[in-house]
Formats: structure tokens, C-alpha cells, sequence
């Protein structure tokens, strides 16, 4: 039920978002969703820390209860920004990602996993926690790289329309997309790292062929990718906004793929 | 005092709707020029009350209160005297509002309506500015007393509201005001940012000068002749070079000016690729008002180059023009609102004094009537006595609630004047707020005989 009440949280923000776009960037729709955002996160705590107190594990196991975790990671990194006016724009991009997630979980249902977890223990939670962290500064990155593109062709197209006047400039969204990336790839980094440290104890528990682990590997090339594409001659910004984009995509996407031929993998979340 | 069919405000003055510049700066008043004439207003013509708004587009004097032609009189004079000998009298130039047409041509004012290019913010830290000069002086009664007061703490209030929910203000009015905003949605902060200007015409300039508020540093001259460049250079703290250096600079710079009068481009796309021969690889804001084009359109393809050319740039300013002229109905409706905001708080003022003595005199009543009642009953408790004291308080102020409130209400309605007038009448108060004769206590012998009668039947031991 408090998962709900975040879930509607988030999209209402999402929605007064949009109206403050459509509304040419008028009004005090910034503070209003910023406000609608920051109870969302607060609700989402509360809910999160209800399953913990009633399942006596954290939410990091078990598809629903691991969406809505990184879901909250995302609310968690959009409040970090809110104080920044212009930045905390990108909320209209970052929360449908962060409400999707949210609706899936509660889709599923928001409960523990039903399989006895081989290996766990704080390195399972770090190399969780910090997968997540991972995931979302790609979010973020991909959030701004999308508003980057969108006011990239605005200028451009030397439009000064709804679009212009809402998303922040160029240099702001690529310094959120390099912050974005950085966070991401070193979090993944060290999440890989914890995973392979537990699977060294852990010999047998799991192979490099498991579908999770080619995941893994797919998601940090991805990152690397992304901030090798930075070092290149020309459009550096433009490229690295539609790697983040590309990249983001790739990895869910891969994700869904995963999900769907392999179903019985344990894949996690 | 008869209460006045319209609000006696009235402001009288010049504006670029009136006037041409030639008169309307001959009527403009420097801020120590209008102290001084804020002060000579009072002393010539008595006025309470006096703000003095003066721009290069509208010098106006707002008075308070306005039941004669003597203070518009003075205020006249004063423009007469200040401006000195004109082609034509000084009357013709000016313009004169009266009542609620003052509210809304002020609330019009500080929301940019009857500004030169709608919906321009400047106008609203003018405002600010004349009613902090006037709440300055030291006089008593102070030159914004309660009245202007009031109606410029509203209109700072509804040039707020207009701005925030509706287009009034949306981008930019001036090609000037469009770059600066460009080069904020390019480059986020403009401070240390480089500008390279080729050419030294006067709206270059004037875009310069906007950038340079913004943090814009390291100012390039560009010319075909460096002697040519060298003023500029030094008016702009800028450093002059002649354009065969341009390739040399354009690296350096993120912002390009051009407006020469050159016959052919001075920037063509040879030159582009000699400086960038991989590409730009940071993004360039280029700005080309000159005719014919001082950089060949080839370069705004490049891919980190955002080229702008005057055709470019006026279309913008144009839409917001266009998008400006559609919020005004909906700016007028706020305004309407506030005007009628602003006429039910002065009429409240008339309901004030009436309020307050309807209610000193039921209390004086009250008081007289419970000390005549203790008299009779001596023997009473005080612990009965206070309950006595509540319970006559109590029936009092449910008593008049309803007179109060709905005195109140009518003159936010409207039809508060009439209400007014029968309370005067039913309570024999003065326009005041006065008991216009003493009435006599209400007891009457058979009354004391009565409370005597209840005070044996009841609460004698």
C-alpha cells in the first residue's frame, strides 16, 4: 500500500513535469513537483523500510522488491539535484524510468525471493547496492543525454519554443551526463568487483556463461564505451549524450531479452 | 467628509505612447530631481501622498487623494517647469487618469502592458524603485502613505503574478536580449567565456555589453584595418586585431559577433576549416547580423556550431512578440482581479472606523448594564459574577458577528456604501467612525423594577 501511494507520487510529479513544459516553463510548477517529488522518496523509505522490518532482509532480493530498490536509488539521486533549479529538469526524463520500474514491481509483487540465495551477507548487499548505483548514474546520464539532444536540435533547428525555454543549457546537461557515467562505471566497477570476489568464494555457484554475468559485462563495457567516445575528436558532448542514450537503451533492453529466454535463470533483479 | 463616488487617485504624466523622446526626456526627472519635486507637489498643492515613476519611456506622478484639480494642477505645472519651452504646450504631450483607471494603469505599468516592448521586466524594478524614493523621503506624513502604499506594494505584487502565469515575458523582445539568451542555453554560465566581434556596429555592441554583464571575458576586435578596431577594443576592455589574425583567434573564442559592413563574407568556410581542420570540438554560438552575411551559412552546418543570421534572429524575436501580444487578455484578467482587489481594501477603509465604534458603543452598553445588574445582586459569588461577565460578552459578540461580517463582505461586494450609510444611521456614527450625540443608557425605571423583580425570584439566596 505505501509502495502505491510512492508510485503515485512519482507519476504525479512526472505529470506536473510535463504540465510545466507544456505550460512554456511558467508558473511554480518546479517547486510544487520538486515538493511532490521529495514525499515521493520519503514514502518510498518508509516503504522500503516496512519490508525490512516485516521480511527481516532488505529489499535487494526477489524481482519486485529489487525493482523498487533501484527505483528508490533513482528517486534518491533525482532529490540530490532538486536544490538546482535548472538541473533538477531532468526529473521529466528520469522519472518515467523511475516510475516503470516502480509499476513493474508492484506488478510482480513486492515480496522476498523465494529461492534460498547461495551466497549472501554484506557482499551481496554491496555488490547489489552498488549494481544499482551503477544502473541509475547510467539513468541519469542517459536522462540528461536525452534533454541534451532534444535542446541540441532546438538550437539548431533555431527554435525557442517550449523545449528551449524548459530543458537546462548544453554545458549543464553534459556535465550531469559525465557525473552521471563516472558515478555509474566506478559503481558497477566495484559491484563486479564484489560479485567476483563472492563467486571466488563461493567456486561453482555460478558461471561465466550465466545469463546475469554476460549482463554485468555487457553493462560495464557499455559504460566503457561511453567515455572512451568522449576522448574523440569533434562533438565530443553530442556524442557522449547519444552514447549515454544508446547505451542505456542497449542494456535494458538486453535486459528484457534476458528476461524473456531465460526465465528460470534467477536473474536478479 | 462625503465618501467619493470613485477612488480619488489620480496620476498624471507622460509615456512613449504620448510623447517622442525629444519631450519625453526633457520630462524626465533625475532621482534627486524627483525628491524634489515630490516635496514641491505637497507644499503647492497639499497632496498626502505623492510617487514620482520616471524612465526613458514614462515619467508620472501618482497622487493621493485626488477630489479637486489641485494637486493634477500642480503636478502639470511641475512637468511645465521642468520641461522647459517646447514646441507645443506641455498639456498636449500629457496623459491623465483618474480612480480605478490609476490602479490599472499602474497594475498595467509594472506588468510590462504599457511598455515600448511588452512584457519587459526592467519596468518592474523601476516601479520598485520610484515607491522605495518616495517611502524614502523623510517627511511626515510620509510621501507613501497607506494609500500608495498599498497600490505599489500590489502592483510589484501583480507584475510578479502576470510574469508567472502568463507568456507576458516569454524570450526575448530584442535581437540583443536573444543572444545573450542563446549563449545561456549553449554554455550555461557565461562567466570566462571568449567573444570575437568583427565589425563595430552598434547593435554588436550593444550585444557585447549584455554578454560582458554576464560574466563574458576576453573581448576580441576584429577589423579589417586594426587602427579601425582599437576604440572598440579599449570601450569594450577588449584586445584589437586585424582580420588576417583571424584564424588564430577563432580557436580561442565561443562566441562570434559580426556585423561588418563588408561587401563579401569575412568568415568563409575555408578559413572555418583552416582554424578547425577536425572539427570543432566545443561548441561555437555565432551571431551574424551584418547584409550582406559576414560568415558563409556552410559553417552553421558544422556540427558544434550554432549560426545564427539577423533573418534568424528577428523570426525569433517576432514569435515572442507574437506569443507576448497573446498573454495579454490574460494578463488584463489578473489585473482586473487585483483592481478589484485593491477597490474593496480601500473601500474597506471607509468600514473600519463604523466597525469599530458599532462595537465600542454595544460594549459600552454591555458594561453599563453588567454594573447595573451587580448592583442588584450584591450577594453574587465572583465565581458567579465572571460567569455573568462571559455570558454577557459572549451574547454581545455573537450579537454583532453577523453585522461584522457581513458589513465586511458588502464591501468587498460592492454594496457596502448603502450598508454603511444604515449603520451610520441605525447607530448614530458619523462618517468618522463618531457617535454623532451621546445616547442615553437604555434602562428605564420599569427595567430596574424588572431586574429587581428577577433578582428576588432568582437568585436571591
Amino acid at each position: 500500500m505505501i509502495h502505491l501511494l510512492a508510485f503515485f507520487l512519482y507519476l504525479g510529479a512526472f505529470i506536473l513535469w510535463v504540465r510545466f513544459l507544456l505550460s512554456g516553463a511558467r508558473g511554480d510548477g518546479p517547486n510544487v513537483a520538486s515538493a511532490v517529488v521529495g514525499v515521493a522518496v520519503v514514502v518510498h523509505a518508509a516503504a522500503l523500510g516496512s519490508f525490512w522490518a516485516r521480511y527481516g532482509e532488505l529489499p535487494l532480493a526477489g524481482p519486485g522488491a529489487a525493482l523498487s530498490s533501484l527505483a528508490f536509488v533513482g528517486g534518491m539521486a533525482l532529490l540530490a539535484l532538486l536544490p538546482v533549479r535548472q538541473v533538477s529538469r531532468v526529473g521529466v526524463a528520469l522519472l518515467p524510468f523511475i516510475t516503470v520500474c516502480l509499476g513493474i514491481a508492484l506488478l510482480v509483487g513486492i515480496r522476498p525471493s523465494d529461492q534460498a540465495l547461495v551466497f549472501q551477507g554484506p557482499g551481496f548487499v554491496l555488490h547489489v547496492t552498488f549494481a544499482f548505483l551503477g544502473y541509475q548514474g547510467l539513468a541519469m546520464a542517459s536522462a540528461a543525454g536525452f534533454l541534451y539532444l532534444i535542446q541540441h536540435h532546438e538550437l539548431k533547428a533555431k527554435r525557442m519554443g517550449r523545449f528551449f525555454h524548459f530543458i537546462p543549457p548544453l554545458a549543464t546537461l553534459d556535465l550531469l551526463g559525465q557525473i552521471g557515467v563516472w558515478v555509474g562505471f566506478v559503481a558497477l566497477t566495484l559491484a563486479l568487483g564484489f560479485g567476483w570476489a563472492w563467486t571466488v568464494q563461493h567456486p561453482g555457484v555460478i558461471s561465466l556463461s550465466d545469463p546475469k554475468v554476460l549482463w554485468a559485462i555487457l553493462s560495464w563495457a557499455v559504460f566503457a564505451v561511453v567515455l572512451l567516445l568522449r576522448r574523440g575528436r569533434g562533438r565530443r558532448e553530442y556524442r557522449s549524450a547519444l552514447a549515454s542514450v544508446l547505451g542505456f537503451s542497449l542494456i535494458l533492453g538486453s535486459y528484457l531479452v534476458i528476461r524473456l529466454t531465460s526465465p528460470g535463470s534467477g536473474f536478479l533483479p | 467628509m462625503d465618501r467619493p463616488k470613485t477612488l480619488p487617485l489620480a496620476v498624471v504624466g507622460v509615456s512613449h505612447r504620448t510623447a517622442p523622446v525629444e519631450v519625453r526626456e526633457r520630462m524626465a526627472f533625475a532621482p534627486s530631481e524627483a525628491e524634489q519635486a515630490l516635496l514641491e507637489l505637497r507644499s503647492l498643492a497639499g497632496v498626502e501622498e505623492a510617487v514620482l515613476l520616471s524612465t526613458c519611456n514614462r515619467s508620472e506622478f501618482y497622487l493621493f487623494p485626488a477630489v479637486d484639480r489641485r494637486g493634477l494642477a500642480a503636478a502639470e505645472e511641475l512637468f511645465r517647469s521642468h520641461a522647459g519651452d517646447l514646441e507645443r504646450p506641455t498639456a498636449d504631450f500629457l496623459f491623465r487618469r483618474h480612480g480605478e483607471g490609476v490602479v490599472r494603469h499602474l497594475f498595467q505599468v509594472s506588468s510590462g502592458l504599457d511598455s515600448m516592448v511588452t512584457g519587459e521586466a526592467e519596468i518592474q524594478g523601476q516601479v520598485r524603485d520610484a515607491y522605495e524614493r518616495a517611502t524614502s523621503l523623510q517627511v511626515h506624513p510620509p510621501m507613501a502613505g497607506p494609500v500608495l502604499n498599498r497600490l505599489f506594494q500590489m502592483a510589484l505584487s501583480v507584475g510578479g503574478q502576470v510574469r508567472a502565469h502568463t507568456a507576458i515575458g516569454e524570450g526575448s523582445a530584442s535581437v540583443a536580449s536573444v543572444a545573450v539568451e542563446l549563449a545561456r542555453k549553449i554554455f550555461g554560465s557565461l562567466r570566462g567565456k571568449r567573444v570575437l566581434v568583427m565589425g563595430a556596429g552598434a547593435t554588436a555592441e550593444l550585444m557585447v555589453e549584455a554578454l560582458a554583464r554576464d560574466g563574458v571575458r576576453g573581448i576580441f576586435v576584429a577589423n579589417r584595418t586594426l587602427e579601425r578596431a582599437v576604440p572598440l577594443a579599449e570601450k569594450l576592455h577588449g584586445h584589437a586585431l586585424s582580420m588576417d589574425r583571424l584564424v588564430e583567434a577563432l580557436p580561442a573564442v565561443d562566441i562570434i559577433l559580426s556585423s561588418t559592413a563588408a561587401p563579401h563574407p569575412v568568415l568563409p568556410h575555408s578559413l572555418f576549416r583552416e582554424a578547425f581542420p577536425r572539427g570543432r570540438r566545443r561548441p561555437l554560438l555565432a551571431i551574424d547580423i551584418a547584409i550582406p552575411r559576414d560568415i558563409d551559412p556552410r559553417i552553421g552546418d558544422e556540427s558544434e556550431v550554432f549560426l545564427y543570421n539577423v533573418d534568424d534572429l528577428r523570426k525569433i524575436v517576432d514569435d515572442h512578440v507574437r506569443v507576448r501580444a497573446g498573454a495579454v487578455p490574460a494578463a488584463e484578467r489578473i489585473i482586473q482581479q487585483h483592481s478589484q482587489e485593491f477597490r474593496s481594501w480601500f473601500a474597506s477603509l471607509e468600514v473600519v472606523p463604523v466597525i469599530r465604534n458599532m462595537r465600542e458603543r454595544a460594549e459600552a452598553h454591555r458594561q453599563a448594564e453588567i454594573e447595573r445588574l451587580f448592583r442588584g445582586l450584591a450577594h453574587l459569588e465572583e465565581e458567579d459574577r465572571a460567569r455573568v461577565e462571559v455570558f454577557s460578552r459572549r451574547l454581545l459578540n455573537k450579537l454583532l458577528h453577523d453585522p461584522t461580517v457581513r458589513l465586511r463582505k458588502g464591501m468587498v461586494d460592492g454594496a457596502g456604501a448603502d450598508l454603511v450609510d444604515a449603520v451610520r444611521f441605525l447607530y448614530g456614527v458619523d462618517a468618522e467612525g463618531r457617535p454623532e450625540e451621546e445616547a442615553p443608557n437604555p434602562p428605564t425605571s420599569r427595567e430596574e423594577g424588572e431586574g429587581e423583580a428577577i433578582q428576588s425570584k432568582e437568585w436571591s439566596g
